[in-house]
């Protein structure tokens, strides 16, 4: 039974600081939505987020969920202490997702051990809700 | 019709400073060393030199006006440059554009750091464990899930080769293993003791698949060469090296992007620096490839043509890139046992093998053209440097 106030301060690792042009990335995350951005004036999605599609540089610019499902494009396994946040979960995997939807990004494969991790291994999403603010997405493999 | 710039400008000076652990010599001081020799060997002064491109700690702002005051000169072509490792080769390849375009008549070229001090040399010091400044840190997409440090990218690519082309760690150890043999033939290595497969199987991981020995070593230390043309080189007092070729391609996409983390922009910018030089893999006589880890030397093989893409284990595993190999590779020991200062000892080496200058032991016997290279910016920048002797 932890006071949320304990569970907030517990958490030792780096919490998200969203830009412009991301924050609507974090907001949906908040909701258990992963969303991609994506042009409607020419159907481009893409990933980090910019102000302008940067295919055809239209403003119209949206937030759309994606499937949540996606392949391990390629995987680490972090035996070196770089923060002390990770230092006891060590060694953990940190994995390039790409989305079944084309995008690709940073996250971490969990549900599995790092060392049984593989290239193109099928993953969904899991949310991780770690500060009042913050929801983290990560994967598990499929099944 | 050969390109306009082959041959027509050379180096004409090489300097290193002391390298390794130099605790109390800032990198101005370590480049004014190397700068310092590179001039001693072309018979300059410094009031000959008119143009200073330089690369120094990215915390430090314009550091080429600290490098031209030190050498009490005024530049009518000065700049520092931001493409991480691939910095060193663009500034001479800058230096040749200045000097065509008639902004300068004779450029010093160099890069220091102080790595190892940084990160070493004080108790206070050996807790400051990252290089990159604060403010240059992300602050998301990364630091978030644990992705930290130049290792981890790079390690990336490592992954996905091995898992697409069957690459072992077997062929990172042997890239390792070579350039540490090459480091025990040179006094100013940093590394001294011999390396075997063993070792390096037997060491800790650091961001797996990369062990200790696949990631280069922190290094205090500079390099300089001095850029001038080739027709003035013939007055000067040293024995010059022509610069045939070079050029720069950045995927500045980004290196998660397309396959950017297994076939680099060592690809683009390699067709791009053989064409200027008139030039293919098979005329290379020595390698000098950028070795911040052992992947990228076995990825850049094959991106440069050296193997097809794919057999890049294969080809190292020939001892390809042993003294007597098939290209002997990074002969100063690199930047995995040398010292590891961006790139700028590896041109160095480049110009030194091709001047002739070492004993038997070390010197690629019969060496006429070399290749170097520069990787660095965040994994997407890369240049290109072919040497040929005078
Ligand atoms: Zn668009």
């Amino acid at each position: 039974m932890s006071d949320p106030q304990t569970t907030k301060s517990a958490y030792a690792k780096p919490i998200p600081v969203p830009s412009h042009e991301s924050r609507p990335f974090w907001e949906a995350l908040r909701q258990h939505k992963l969303t991609m951005p994506k042009c409607s004036a020419c159907g481009h999605r893409w990933f980090p987020p910019t102000l302008l599609c940067p295919s055809c540089r239209s403003a119209e610019v949206v937030w759309e969920p994606v499937s949540g499902r996606g392949k391990v494009f390629s995987f680490v396994n972090f035996h070196r202490n770089y923060h002390k946040g990770f230092a006891d979960e060590r060694p953990y995997c940190v994995a390039v997702v790409a989305l079944d939807e084309g995008p690709r990004m940073i996250s971490n494969v969990i549900g599995i051990a790092p060392d049984e991790v593989r290239c193109d291994m099928a993953v969904e999403v899991v949310y991780e809700d770690i500060a009042e603010t913050a929801t983290l997405a990560k994967f598990k493999p499929v099944g | 019709m050969a390109h306009a710039l082959r041959d027509k400008y050379a180096i004409v000076g090489t300097g290193k400073s002391q390298l390794g652990r130099v605790p109390g010599v800032s990198t101005l001081g370590l480049l004014e060393q190397a700068i310092a020799q590179a001039l001693d060997e072309a018979g300059l002064k410094n009031s000959d030199v008119d143009g200073v491109i330089c690369r120094g700690p990215d915390d430090m702002y314009c550091f080429h006006q600290h490098i031209a005051r030190r050498l009490d000169i005024n530049c009518g072509f000065s700049t520092s440059l931001d493409n991480g490792g691939a910095s060193q080769i663009l500034s001479i390849s800058m230096a040749c554009m200045a000097i065509e375009a008639g902004l300068a008549t004779t450029v010093v070229c160099g890069y220091g750091r102080d790595s190892w001090s940084r990160t070493h040399a004080t108790k206070e010091a050996r807790t400051q464990t990252d290089l990159v400044p604060a403010a240059q840190r992300p602050r998301e997409f990364g630091p978030e899930h644990g992705y930290f440090a130049a290792v981890a990218p790079h390690a990336f690519g490592a992954r996905r080769h091995m898992h697409e082309f069957g690459t072992t760690r077997e062929d990172f150890a042997e890239i390792a293993c070579a350039f540490r043999e090459h480091a025990l033939r040179n006094p100013e290595a940093m590394m001294k003791e011999p390396l075997t497969r063993a070792d390096y199987l037997a060491a800790r991981y650091i961001v797996e698949p990369f062990g200790l020995f696949d990631c280069s070593i922190l290094s205090d230390g500079a390099g300089a060469v001095v850029v001038t043309s080739a027709e003035r080189a013939r007055d000067l007092k040293s024995r010059p090296v022509t610069i045939k070729g070079f050029a720069t391609f950045n995927n500045t996409k980004g290196w998660f992007e397309e396959d950017h983390m297994v076939s680099t922009a060592a690809q683009e910018s390699g067709a791009r620096a053989y064409k200027m030089a008139g030039v293919g893999p098979s005329d290379i006589d020595t390698g000098q490839i950028y070795d911040c880890f052992t992947y990228m030397v076995l990825t850049q093989l094959e991106d440069y043509g050296f193997a097809r893409k794919g057999e890049g284990g294969e080809f190292v595993r020939s001892g390809a890139l042993r003294l007597g190999g098939a290209l002997p590779t990074n002969t100063s020991g690199g930047q995995l046992s040398e010292a590891h200062v961006e790139g700028m000892l590896q041109i160095v080496e480049g110009a030194r093998q091709l001047q002739g200058r070492y004993d038997a032991s070390r010197q690629v016997r019969d060496a006429e053209i070399a290749l170097v290279s520069g990787h660095g910016g965040n994994t997407v920048c890369h240049s290109t440097l072919i040497l040929g002797k005078a």
